[in-house]
């Protein structure tokens, strides 16, 4: 399904080990411009650690990251994430001592040199765009609120609001519906189901009820590997995602 | 302009006019040369506030760069005097004591009054950026980076104590001549070398100020915040440090000339630990993340050292009195004087409105824009 789509991002052979421990192996992964990708896999698997590779947080000890038909994997962080990849951290990480607004002036990155901001001061062109970002999480009632102060769903959305003032073409998410209520979940995945189309995303989440409402394709990493690639459907019927579940009481309380 | 920012102008405009305003009321030329030496050390305090307050960046060597803007302004002032034994033509004193025959290297440059000037606040910029480019390209932080800054400032202490033949050594560069400027003679005691100093000072700190406000220093504080967070929206992290470090650096250079003016001499405790030291206990008892507090804190500070010091019935425990004081401030007052301020400024509306005004802000949201540096 998406063979008429433009890859926008392949990983080839990639190869992460951490003194011995080999957590990616030998990876062959790719994802279409525009697809909203779930990437699965029981604890351990290396799904949080491919992402690390993906925005430079990890290094690959070998194999390629190839962006946009660029092997990006050399990049330092900063030059990896100016080529257009955005990253939503596992543990919620926003400016605390900073009120919503200006948390998403920070986001807003497309121009991240230090001489051109010193002359630029708020309230610059950007802030109808970040208002409407504040009105699609819900925050737009927040923007002079310390973001300390918000509550821990509140603070997901804003660091999912961060990404998209980003605006990066892929956005790389590390379960951002975890420690949510049931309702913020469902709100997350309406969410993501207007973002589909404008981004490509690749989504990391243990939540299977929320990955069968937002997914199309479903990606299961099982010990560093790919281990199946479908929809909802075809992967709860798989024999070696059953097989890798084992234990965990299946896969639906992953 | 929003509400705020129109306040702290206001605030920051009274308190610079009422530190050039003192001449007027002051006329005793030993009083203001004691005045102009505390605005010194507010300016430093502002360097700090920038680095540590803004950035994160606890530099316990903040006196390097003062040191060695000192160090500028006395070569270039020293080689303007007309040396006793042995005539205009010859070399400063203590060179002629150490047996060097000829104007070393790094001196000649300082006979250009441009250069001299230029280097003073270029200088350590320039090596704070280096410095900088090292600690922060290398993801040096915290404590780690603090104790880099701190022993840099100790090694470049001991090389100009012990490198007597080029910097005066232990006795510093002494017997200056008078600093002059576009026909304007600065004498350490008179309300000219005052007004230069307190004008130096409002410049720093409006200059400060903008860019705390600037996107660069609303970045700046996310580094302080989240610093990994901030790396993965494709900012160069170890650049924006390396910018406040360098900045920081170039405004102490500038505090260290005017202390070298002020004081009529340059001396290796400019670089010391104590000095060092004490700035970031002005810094901590104004208010580290407000500039002004900062600034205030150690004109405060050091002001009331000065008073108990001198006073006959503290000669013995004012030290005592200082390190009581600073303790308390620090254990009830975190953000420190101004933030205190601030934290009661706040309370004083709403104790009228109660929550509504809280829930109106919304409303007027159009006009009055979430401002930048919310720390202040």
């Amino acid at each position: 399904m998406t063979g008429n789509r433009e890859q926008l991002l392949a990983l080839r052979q990639a190869t992460v080990s951490f003194q011995g421990f080999v957590a990616v192996d030998r990876l062959d992964f790719s994802v279409a411009a525009g697809e909203l990708r779930c990437l699965i896999g029981p604890n351990g698997a290396g799904k949080s650690t491919t992402l690390d590779l993906i925005c430079g947080k990890s290094r690959i000890t070998s194999g390629e990251i190839i962006f946009r038909g660029e092997p990006i994997h050399t990049y330092r962080e900063f030059r990896m994430a100016r080529t257009g990849i955005g990253r939503k951290f596992q543990v919620p990480s926003v400016f605390r001592e900073l009120t919503v607004m200006e948390n998403l002036e920070i986001g807003c990155s497309r121009e991240p040199g230090v001489w051109h901001n010193l002359f630029r001061f708020s309230g610059g062109a950007d802030t109808e765009r970040l208002e409407r970002l504040a009105l699609l999480v819900g925050l737009q009632d927040e923007l002079s609120t310390q973001a300390a102060h918000l509550s821990h769903g509140q603070t997901q959305w804003l660091e999912i609001a961060l990404i998209l003032a980003q605006d990066p073409a892929l956005i790389l998410m590390d379960e951002p519906t975890a420690g949510m209520t049931a309702h913020e979940t469902n709100m997350t995945a309406e969410l993501f189901n207007r973002l589909r189309g404008q981004h490509t995303l690749i989504v990391v989440e243990h939540d299977m009820g929320f990955v069968r409402d937002i997914a199309e394709t479903i990606s299961v990493m099982h010990q560093g590997r790919l281990l199946a690639q479908g929809t909802a459907d075809e992967i709860s019927e798989d024999p070696g995602v059953r097989e890798a579940y084992l234990g965990s009481g299946g896969i639906g309380h992953a | 302009m929003s509400g705020k920012l129109t306040r702290q102008f206001l605030i920051y405009g009274a308190v610079c006019l009422c530190i050039l305003l003192v001449p007027v009321v002051v006329d005793d030329a030993f009083l203001l040369n004691k005045y102009a030496r505390y605005l010194v050390f507010g300016m430093l305090a502002i360097a700090l506030s920038l680095s540590w307050g803004y950035a994160g960046i606890l530099n316990l060597g903040q006196a390097t760069t003062f040191g060695i803007g000192s160090y500028c302004m006395a070569m270039f002032l020293k080689l303007k005097t007309v040396p006793v034994h042995t005539g205009s033509e010859g070399l400063p004193d203590f060179m002629v004591w150490n047996n060097v025959t000829e104007l070393p290297w790094i001196w000649v440059p300082f006979q250009s009054t441009t250069f001299s000037l230029l280097a003073g606040i270029l200088l350590p910029a320039l090596f704070a950026a280096l410095l900088g480019w090292f600690i922060f390209g290398g993801r040096i932080a915290g404590v780690y980076a603090a104790i880099i800054t701190l022993a840099v400032m100790v090694v470049a202490n001991l090389i100009i104590i012990d490198q007597q033949s080029y910097t005066g050594g232990f006795n510093g560069i002494t017997d200056l001549a008078e600093f002059s400027f576009l026909g304007i003679d600065f004498d350490a005691y008179s309300a000219s070398t005052y007004y230069l100093v307190a004008a130096s000072l409002t410049v720093t700190l409006f200059l400060a100020l903008a860019v705390s406000r600037s996107k660069t220093g609303l970045i700046l504080q996310a580094v302080r915040d989240q610093e990994e967070r901030v790396r993965f929206f494709g900012y160069d992290v170890a650049l924006y440090k390396t910018f406040v470090f360098a900045l920081s650096a170039g405004i102490a250079g500038l505090a260290g000339m005017l202390y070298t003016i002020v004081m009529e001499f340059a001396s290796p405790t400019f670089l010391g630990v104590p000095l060092s030291l004490s700035i970031v206990i002005w810094v901590a008892v104004g208010g580290r993340q407000s500039l002004i507090g900062a600034m205030l804190g150690a004109i405060l500070v050091t002001g009331v050292q000065g008073a108990l010091s001198e006073s006959e019935a503290f000669l013995e425990t004012w030290t005592l009195i200082m390190g009581g004081l600073f303790v308390l401030i620090v254990l009830l007052m975190p953000k420190g004087l101004a933030g205190a301020i601030e934290a009661l400024v706040r309370r004083l509306p709403q104790a009228g409105n109660g929550r509504s005004a809280r829930h109106t802000e919304p409303d007027h949201r159009p006009e009055t824009h979430p401002n930048l540096g919310g720390t202040q």
